[in-house]
């Protein structure tokens, strides 16, 4: 079924934010704010944290939005970048970096398809990231889904997997590279 | 330190940089790159995207109507800046140079000139015999002389004509305006209002968004699909983030079609 959301023009509405039309702000929040607030409180692990981060991120959409640049990519992945990095900065200062715990670690990787064929109505290709995360092995996996969705850095992945560092480092770029060759 | 000279490292350090895995001066080393770097952006919204199915793992959480609120207060609180013009190529990082902003809420404007003869509050406090004609051709006598560009004007009523709570007036090229003029019984938490035009001939209504009960909207007019005399406006009671399917589901709350002043 086609829907309002999977319809919805991203690139149109930061083209229309960039010319200061308040109205597309609104409507990117109500397209995207509840899933947005989803992937900061999930990083700061706190509602109201992740409240002030939705806030700064849209502050940030609003100024910014004449440095996007359609051609290179979506407006939707420029804005979910803007709200994780806005997320893991306040993550980072404020030094609450709570452990997640490992059993948390162990199983939360191999989520992504049961999300993914969970009936919502974001029109979020997830198919091609799932089938190229599928096959990487599962630590591996677990270390880049954990930097992208938790937030964890280098030092608490290799803690929480109980790896070297060096080992999630080169993990981590190495899972880069063949994600990006998988899904190109 | 990252050697961005390197190209399969610049790749990966971007992969990174969106992933959020840089530490703190291979972070700052990267953005500064970035901001002339066309090279390096390119990589990095190309990671965006690649990454971007990611946040489906993290599961929504409610926003509250006070979130928006804050939100709206801090854009319509930045210094209004000059011209847009020079909107650079480089990642975010500088002072931004803006278009005018729209009057936002029209408490902050001069309220348009129908509502400040209070017109529409004493009609509503009638028994609303008026028919919209009869409305329409008392507010064109006492209005003031129009500027230039059509105008249109809607009475959202509810279906049973017996209630006014919204009018619509479009200044075609310009603006179009929602703006109550009753009072009406506020909505259940788990509940939306959805304002709704389907231009004459269309062939379904287009969403203008979700309302609150007693609040102006303002909308540019690009945000119409069309604009013309018996337009259709509409606000439907929909689910709290409004109609899932794009089009009403609810029903009706006010219902009305534009004139052309």
């Amino acid at each position: 079924m086609q829907t309002l959301t999977s319809d919805f023009d991203y690139e149109a509405a930061l083209a229309a934010c960039a010319r200061g039309e308040h109205f597309a702000l609104r409507m990117l929040y109500e397209r995207e704010g509840r899933w947005l607030l989803g992937v900061a409180k999930r990083i700061v692990r706190d509602h109201e944290l992740a409240q002030d981060v939705l806030h700064d991120a849209f502050l940030q959409v609003w100024k910014h939005a004449t440095t996007f640049q359609p051609s290179l990519g979506s407006a939707r992945g420029w804005i979910y970048t803007i709200v994780r990095h806005q997320a893991l900065s306040v993550l980072r200062k404020s030094g609450r970096e709570e452990r997640v715990d490992s059993e948390e670690l162990t199983t939360l990787s191999d989520r992504l398809q049961a999300t993914e064929n969970r009936d919502d109505d974001r029109g979020l290709d997830t198919q091609a990231l799932e089938r190229c995360l599928g096959r990487l092995e599962a630590s591996r996996r677990a270390c880049v889904v954990h930097a992208f969705v938790d937030g964890l850095t280098h030092e608490q992945i290799a803690e929480q997997l109980e790896t070297p560092l060096g080992t999630v480092k080169s993990w981590i770029k190495r899972s880069l590279t063949s994600l990006k060759e998988c899904m190109a | 330190m990252i050697d961005l000279d390197d190209a399969a490292e610049r790749d990966a350090a971007a992969g990174e940089y969106v992933l959020g895995t840089l530490d703190a001066d291979d972070r700052l080393t990267f953005e500064q790159a970035l901001k002339a770097d066309t090279d390096l952006q390119a990589r990095v919204y190309a990671w965006q995207d690649q990454l971007l199915g990611l946040s489906a793992l993290a599961p929504p959480a409610p926003t509250t109507a006070g979130l928006w609120r804050r939100i709206q207060a801090s854009v319509a609180a930045l210094p209004p800046a000059a011209a847009a013009a020079t909107a650079s190529a480089s990642a975010p990082a500088m002072p931004q140079a803006r278009p005018r902003v729209p009057a936002q809420p029209a408490r902050e404007a001069a309220p348009p000139w129908w509502q400040r003869l209070g017109l529409w509050q004493g009609l509503s406090g009638l028994a609303v015999a008026a028919s919209l004609a009869l409305s329409v051709l008392l507010v064109q006598r006492l209005q003031a002389p129009a500027p230039a560009g059509e105008r249109y004007l809607a009475v959202l009523q509810s279906p049973d004509q017996q209630k006014t709570g919204w009018v619509v007036e479009i200044e075609a090229g310009r603006q179009v305006r929602l703006v109550p003029v009753s009072e009406m019984a506020a909505v259940a938490e788990d509940r939306s209002l959805q304002f709704w035009t389907k231009p004459q001939g269309a062939a379904g209504p287009t969403s203008l968004g979700l309302v609150r009960a007693g609040q102006t909207v303002v909308l540019p007019v690009s945000a119409l699909p069309g604009v013309g005399a018996q337009q259709l406006f509409e606000i439907t009671l929909e689910p709290r983030e409004g109609s899932p399917i794009g089009k009403p589901t609810g029903p009706i709350l006010f219902v009305g079609r534009t004139v052309r002043l």
